[in-house]
């Protein structure tokens, strides 16, 4: 019984990190129709900018504030300098996925040209463990799971009750329609750039706290992780996107105590491409 | 001795060369012709490079048993290779799930990348399949029990085969890709909601190219193993598709002959250049630098050449409008559009008076575009 306890609070700590990425990641496709591969890479990004700030002595959390502001400064230079410019030319979301991955590459291997090889990990105190009922959770890992809480809310506030957020949902849903309506849609495509690109790099940062040590290529499987929650729920759906990172994170971290750990991912692939395979729009996505 | 080495790196080079113009063979009748991106690529290569090493390597309790892995037959030569391709044909299959009409196309592609990051995941960890991480070793040359390995004569014969492969393989898509079939696969490229319901069978044409381009991946790796004797699974990482996606792009997508170029260009070109720049910085600089510089080739071309180094042909289908009632009054297009079109298009050489006369129009078009960009629906 310990086992699935200890098993479901490492989930929750995933699906905490994940569901901050996730959202991050399926609201730029939802405003732009672009499957940013080059997520994962913004992540380590912004976690090594925490990294530069926490090793000068200065408190992690401190970081976490200058990574999502890394996070957001590339994620709108990604999009104003490469994928808008390739929209503009009409090129195909096929080629966009291409141009995503050579952005993954001179993102995450220039990173690592400057960083060098070697894994690196954040100087910050886990402290006292606090338990929660059954489960026991340290300090920090507290922390993440409130934090994702807050940013949860705070997307789900800002999507429904704000002018922003209702843009932002007619943007994603027709955006011609949108801008005949009298909603700038190139703000709001800016604005949710610059809120995704903050999600983004709150979560490499946190990814980075949760995982310990990390180097340059770290966030690759990760992707993985955050793809599947996001086709799980649905591409584009923001409350999908929460879902598919509650279901993912559970059941990798639950099925890595049950299983064996090195296949713990593989879990996520098999929803992944099930979801692909028979139902594309997500479990939140209507039927087409 | 040096002048041995020389040698040695030459036909090492030619054998690369010819593994990784298989490679892009295959991506280039994939996703240059039939616009299928598969972005697990790699895992077809890898798959083959396998199933020819346990075909060709005796049961895994040889050698002191250092290594675990399936089957290990012993075959004989040319079964390995046949192997190779069977297995990277049949790893096809499972992936119809993703490609048929249903699932967006850049979907279907990060399904492929995907179930290539965790291919490669699972035959890292699950030992018992093809040794884990560290991989196979000592994986017999074909025909080693007649012949030298190490031996110059047979060096030069093995990469005699390999160009000798590559070129028949080259031959053999180029008139599949002029073929009716290959104008089939153009449309869908370029079309496939039109393809469909002009009644092409859009699951089964993406299935075949999956399973043909899978079977030279599969050869490509066969052939590769048996010259380099080992394969772990640090050789085939998701990264490798893009460089093979970025030779195709860059020698030009959709002709053949820039994907035999592309290959030379890119990962042969790019292993071979790193030898020569003299070290710098720390001992990971130079590879992290080639994987920004491939990135930053594969945007460049995108943005200022996509079509490649070497376009696809231009196509110009040609046909004519007979004088009589069921003549349209205006054909598509602007009648001087028509017109410039009349002076360059040729007519079949061959007695057709009645197909000059006044009142004959001819018309041409050209549909298939050189740049790739399915799902649009607009030619360009």
């Amino acid at each position: 019984m310990s086992l699935l306890l200890s098993s479901i609070s490492f989930g929750l700590i995933t699906a905490a990190v994940l569901s901050i990425a996730a959202v991050g990641f399926t609201l730029q496709f939802a405003v732009t129709d672009v499957l940013n591969l080059a997520f994962g890479a913004v992540m380590i990004v912004s976690a090594y900018v925490a990294y530069a700030i926490n090793s000068l002595g200065v408190s992690v959390w401190v970081g976490v504030v200058a990574a999502a502001m890394t996070g957001a400064v590339v994620s709108l230079a990604l999009n104003r300098g490469v994928y808008t410019p390739f929209k503009r030319r009409g090129i195909s979301p096929i080629a966009m996925v291409i141009v995503a991955l050579g952005m993954t590459l001179i993102l995450e291997f220039g990173l690592q040209a400057i960083v060098g090889a070697d894994s690196v990990s954040y100087r910050l105190n886990q402290g006292p463990n606090i338990g929660l009922g059954s489960f026991r959770f340290s300090l920090v890992q507290l922390v993440i799971l409130s934090l994702a809480l807050v940013i949860m809310t705070a997307v789900h506030a800002l999507l429904r009750y704000s002018r922003l957020g209702k843009a932002m949902r007619a943007t994603a849903a027709n955006p011609s329609l949108a801008r005949n309506s009298g909603i700038r849609t190139d703000q709001v495509v800016t604005v949710t750039w610059a809120i995704s690109g903050a999600l983004c790099g709150i979560a490499g940062s946190i990814f980075a706290i949760d995982a310990g040590s990390f180097g340059a290529t770290s966030t690759d499987l990760f992707l993985v992780l955050i793809l599947a929650a996001v086709f799980l729920g649905g591409p584009g759906q923001a409350y999908g996107a929460m879902l598919g990172a509650a279901i993912i994170g559970l059941s990798t971290e639950v099925g890595a105590a049950y299983i064996t750990p090195a296949y713990k991912d593989v879990i996520a692939f098999v929803l992944l491409l099930g979801m692909l395979a028979l139902r594309p729009t997500g479990l939140l996505g209507n039927r087409t | 001795m040096g002048h041995n080495a020389a040698i040695f790196y030459i036909i090492t080079l030619l054998v690369y060369g010819g593994v990784d113009a298989l490679a892009c063979l295959g991506l280039s009748i994939q996703f240059g012709v039939a616009g299928v991106t598969n972005f697990g690529f790699i895992i077809f290569q890898a798959a083959g490079a396998y199933a020819a090493g346990v075909l060709s390597m005796p049961g895994d309790s040889a050698n002191g048993g250092f290594q675990s892995y399936i089957a290990g037959l012993d075959l004989p030569f040319p079964l390995p290779w046949i192997g190779a391709a069977v297995v990277g044909g049949l790893l096809a299959l499972p992936f119809t799930l993703l490609v048929g009409k249903r699932l967006r196309g850049d979907f279907a592609a990060v399904g492929l990348l995907v179930a290539a990051v965790m291919a490669n995941l699972l035959v890292t960890n699950y030992r018992p399949l093809f040794n884990g991480s560290a991989g196979l070793s000592l994986v017999p040359a074909p025909l080693q029990d007649s012949f030298d390995p190490q031996s110059t004569g047979y060096q030069w014969g093995y990469c005699g085969a390999v160009i000798l492969l590559a070129a028949l393989v080259y031959y053999l898509l180029h008139r599949l890709t002029e073929s009716p079939y290959g104008r089939t696969l153009r449309a869908m490229r370029d079309n496939d909601v039109v393809a469909d319901s002009l009644g092409k069978n859009v699951l089964s044409l993406r299935l075949s190219m999956l399973v043909l381009g899978g079977a030279i991946a599969g050869l490509s790796g066969g052939i590769l193993v048996g010259f380099i004797n080992l394969w772990a699974p640090s050789g085939w990482g998701y990264a490798e598709t893009v460089v093979l996606f970025a030779a195709v792009i860059i020698g030009g997508a959709g002709n053949h002959k820039g994907a035999i170029l592309g290959a030379i260009l890119v990962p042969l070109g790019f292993l071979e250049a790193s030898r020569f720049i003299p070290p710098f910085g720390s001992p990971g600089l130079i590879p992290a630098l080639q994987w920004v510089a491939i990135g930053l080739l594969i945007i460049g071309f995108i943005w200022f050449r996509p079509q490649g180094i070497l376009p696809e042909k231009r196509r110009v289908n040609i046909g004519f409008v007979l004088p009589g009632p069921q003549r349209p009054e205006r054909l598509p297009g602007s009648s001087t559009k028509v017109a410039t079109l009349c002076r360059r298009c040729r007519v079949p050489p061959g007695p057709q008076p009645r197909l000059r006369g006044p009142g004959v129009r001819c018309f041409a078009s050209t549909r298939v575009s050189p740049r790739f960009h399915p799902n649009t629906g607009t030619a360009r």
